[in-house]
């Protein structure tokens, strides 16, 4: 240990940077929690490096080095890529076509109204974030802001902004940019943003930076902001909400939008030729909608085109046995959440008996069907293992035990309970609720599957919508029982806040718990990493008791190219980064 | 023949009143929400009155069917309700010309060789050729036209690679490439209507072939070729004609399956994206498109099979 540049270091970190330093000279975190937090809360790679060289070898064993790529956050192995690596030879020019998920019409290509993979993936080609996209597939430095640091107790962010990126006029990009789209996004009540920023929470006075002040304390603030938020990729501080991409052009992003036609979702690109980050290697990008994910497959086998947003494992065989074929594995915390309705319904009684439906769960069986192993078994709580945060100890591990069910059912006074299972035609849902039926029967809980349109999902059985009079039920007369998708985000600050908290916005358990809520608040304010696995584990263990949803697994995210394509880069909420992108 | 086709159009008229109003009834019958799904699931309740009261959709149904008539006569059917600012016209007009452009290659597979497939059926009737074409005409098409089309594409696009496996020729692509693109959708719509023509034009024939006149032709000492030509085919042909007329509405708006599997941008996926929106003003033009071309394809097969048999021209009001 070499205190005397520690003790150098040190002094130059504020309150919460100097817990996460003080934490990891302890050896109370790891060196990759340590860079992985340290990259959220805006410490530099040459400072942690720094930090990390100063303490000698690493608590686990590994020779310091300079932070060059954190631990993935998702359920993928950390040897499958989640980037391309750049080519020997990069090849100048081209024409790129990515098979492009067929958007929601419904929105347009409006960044703040946006809601599915296509759509992301369009609007992220023009339009950036204040917080990047690392190599590893963590949060990064390297878009809008050059660098962020919170204040003493993180409850007001400063983004220094990047003084060489402009508009499509050349006007450079503010503050007053991020201040007017982060309103934009509280009024159109943005799921991310709920509850931690309100409207002129951005003080805008310097240009050259954003100081965000925060409704309370929260260290993962800049994930939020990040392209892991979908739709807080900075607009224009004059771009009117309900303004789409196509009806007016704009972005600071590499790529500038040439054409896109409706009824084919297909987007085309050309360079942008005053992108900080300079220019393109291609000469064009091509983002080609296709309704059906069977046909992408197709095409992609048929190399119609070079890069595939997303496929699934059953159907994707195919390309996963193409030795030509690369496979991205992005970082996924995509998984489904089987809920129950806490306040009315079938399981609404007693959580014992919800209870025992997780214990019915085959877990194993579900992963290996329905994934081919490629995902992680869930614990029926929305926190990934490999987050710095999760509490190992504090649940341990479900496996199917029908014993274990019908004695919580007996301890219930329950002899058996007869629901509908509801779930949209979505992937893998139906069967995964085929699976639970099967699974449940043994143990009494008779369940019949509906698997509805996605359309009428969503609006009737899922979330129908708030009760009137009672504010604990914002999704009154959702379904009994049932299985929805959740998309990947790299900390679960949604899965928590939205879905589970006391009048959260897709709390379809209409679950409402002053202890859950509480915890969730311990949480965001948590300086460091030790207090939040506190507040984390307490909810894991909490979520166990209650059982408002189960979480049987975590699933891989798939997308993938051409071996000949380069320079890709892929997130599991669709995004496929071109920028750096070139095709042989 | 003027005054036919005049009252025919007179009743097209008729009848496409009949269709808007049948089409209006049963969007705003059946119970959807449709400025809740086009809102989305988490937009606001004031949020969706808005865009209700927007679209028209709280107005009284006369009204709303109003509007929709002075839209159809006047040829504009306003803005799609799923894609916010674009025109519908601007939705239909590529669907409809690139299901054009695969109906006519189709037609141009399809019609000669299954003609030609009847007319030697006929010919050798009761023979090996006969029940082989006959057979094997019965078992293409009993496969749906979008299973063909999984099939073609995977053997001939992904397997062999000899013609693209999805339909998404570029911008500048010249015909011969066009139909390179399009080839396969249109081999998988022979394969199905191939049995369906080819054994109408069979019945046709054999009844053409059996008829004195064609054994009066033979006697003259007249070719085969010229038999066939001259009074076989304008005989056998009637049906022929009569059917593919009627199943042209179902090339331009069902092939829905075909569609999506070949990633093709043709007027039944507009239909069904409409339907399922639901888009009302997309769905209604486009059903609308669809009942048209029915009509004009009927009433051009009707005059056809005039031109080939006089008798039916006097039925049509010829002198």
């Amino acid at each position: 240990m070499d205190w005397k540049r520690f003790d150098s270091l040190r002094s130059t970190a504020g309150p919460i940077e100097l817990d996460l330093v003080e934490a990891y000279a302890q050896n109370r975190i790891g060196r990759r929690d340590f860079v992985k937090r340290g990259t959220i809360i805006g410490l530099s790679a040459p400072f942690m490096g720094a930090i990390i060289a100063a303490c000698g070898s690493s608590s686990d064993g590994e020779a310091a080095a300079e932070p060059t790529a954190a631990a993935d956050s998702g359920g993928s192995t950390d040897a499958e890529p989640t980037s391309a690596p750049a080519a020997a030879e990069t090849t100048s020019g081209g024409n790129l076509i990515v098979g492009n998920q067929f958007g929601d019409a419904n929105s347009g290509l409006d960044p703040v109204a946006m809601l599915d993979l296509g759509t992301y993936n369009i609007i992220s080609q023009t339009f950036e974030y204040l917080v990047g996209l690392g190599a590893d597939g963590n949060i990064s430095d390297n878009a809008l802001a050059t660098g962020w640091s919170p204040n003493g107790d993180g409850s007001q962010w400063t983004f220094d902004l990047r003084d060489d990126a402009v508009w499509r006029d050349g006007s450079p990009l503010t503050s007053a940019d991020v201040a007017a789209t982060m309103d934009r996004m509280v009024e159109f009540g943005n799921s991310g943003l709920a509850g931690v920023i309100e409207a002129g929470s951005v003080d805008s006075s310097d240009p050259s930076k954003a100081v965000i002040s925060l409704v309370e304390p929260n260290g993962n603030f800049p994930v939020l902001v990040s392209i892991f938020n979908p739709q807080s990729c900075i607009t224009r501080a004059d771009y009117s909400s309900g303004t789409t991409l196509n009806e007016r052009d704009e972005g600071t992003g590499a790529w500038m939008l040439e054409s896109f036609d409706p009824s084919t979702f297909d987007a085309k690109f050309v360079p942008n030729p005053n992108w900080w980050g300079g220019s393109t290697i291609l000469d064009s990008l091509e983002l080609r909608g296709f309704a059906d994910i069977g046909t992408a497959v197709t095409a992609m086998s048929s190399r119609s085109i070079d890069v595939i947003q997303n496929f699934s494992v059953i159907g994707g065989e195919g390309l996963l046995d193409d030795a030509a074929f690369s496979v991205l594995t992005p970082p996924s915390s995509n998984h489904r959440q089987v809920w129950f309705n806490v306040q009315e319904g079938d399981f609404a009684t007693s959580n014992l008996v919800r209870q025992a439906l997780g214990w019915c769960l085959d877990r194993e069986q579900m992963v290996s069907t329905l994934f081919s192993g490629r995902a992680e078994i869930g614990n029926d709580h929305p926190i990934l293992s490999s987050l710095p945060f999760f509490d190992a100890d504090a649940t341990p591990q479900r496996t199917r035990d029908i014993d274990m069910a019908k004695s919580l059912m007996a301890e219930a006074g329950v002899d058996e309970v007869n629901a509908t299972f509801t779930c949209g035609d979505l992937g893998e849902v139906p069967d995964l609720a085929n699976i639970i039926r099967a699974n449940a029967a043994e143990a009494g809980i008779n369940l019949t599957v509906d698997v509805q349109s996605n359309s009428t999902f969503y609006g009737n059985s899922w979330c129908p919508g708030p009760s009137e009079t009672d504010p604990t039920q914002p999704c009154a007369g959702s379904g009994s029982v049932g299985a929805v998708d959740y998309g990947h985000r790299p900390i679960p600050d949604i899965f928590l806040s939205s879905a589970l908290s006391t009048g959260g916005v897709w709390n379809s358990s209409n679950y409402a718990s002053d202890t859950f809520d509480g915890l969730l608040s311990d949480y965001r304010t948590a300086p460091d990493v030790a207090s939040q696995k506190t507040a984390i584990g307490a909810i894991q263990k909490l979520m166990h008791e209650d059982q408002p949803a189960l979480y049987p697994y975590f699933f891989n995210f798939l997308a993938g190219h051409d071996e000949n394509v380069s320079g890709i880069q892929a997130t599991a909420l669709g995004h496929i980064v071109t920028s750096k992108a070139s095709k042989a | 023949m003027l005054r036919y086709i005049a009252r025919r159009l007179a009743l097209s008229l008729i009848t496409l009143f009949l269709i808007l109003l049948i089409v209006f009834s049963l969007t705003r019958v059946f119970p959807s929400e449709p400025a809740r799904q086009l809102a989305g699931p988490f937009a606001s309740e004031e949020r969706v009155e808005q865009l209700t009261e927007n679209l028209g959709l709280d107005d009284p149904l006369p009204t709303q069917f109003g509007r929709l008539v002075r839209d159809v006569v006047t040829l504009d059917f306003g803005e799609s309700f799923s894609q916010p600012g674009v025109r519908v016209l601007d939705l239909i007009r590529p669907a409809l010309w690139n299901s054009a452009k695969l109906v006519i290659l189709s037609l141009l597979l399809v019609l000669p060789i299954s003609i030609f497939g009847g007319i030697m059926a006929a010919r050798k009737k009761d023979t090996l050729l006969d029940r082989s074409i006959v057979s094997f005409g019965l078992a293409s098409a009993s496969i749906p036209d979008f299973v063909s089309g999984v099939l073609l594409q995977f053997l001939i696009g992904v397997k062999l690679g000899w013609l693209p496996a999805v339909s998404n020729a570029p911008d500048d692509a010249g015909l011969l490439t066009g139909i390179k693109f399009i080839l396969l959708p249109a081999l998988a719509i022979l394969f199905v209507y191939f049995g369906y023509i080819a054994r109408i034009t069979r019945a046709g024939a054999i009844g053409a072939f059996e008829a004195d006149y064609t054994r009066t032709a033979y006697m003259k000492g007249m070719s085969s070729s010229k038999v066939i030509r001259k009074h076989v085919l304008r005989n056998a042909l009637q049906p022929t004609v009569a059917v593919t007329g009627t199943q042209m509405g179902y090339l331009f708006g069902g092939l829905i399956g075909l569609e999506v599997v070949f990633n093709y941008n043709g007027l039944g996926g507009l239909i069904f994206r409409a339907a399922t929106a639901p888009d009302f003003p997309l769905l209604q033009a486009a059903v609308l498109s669809v009942a048209i071309i029915f009509m004009l394809s009927t009433l051009a097969a009707d005059l056809i099979i005039a031109w080939m048999n006089p008798r039916a021209r006097l039925d049509l009001g010829d002198d």
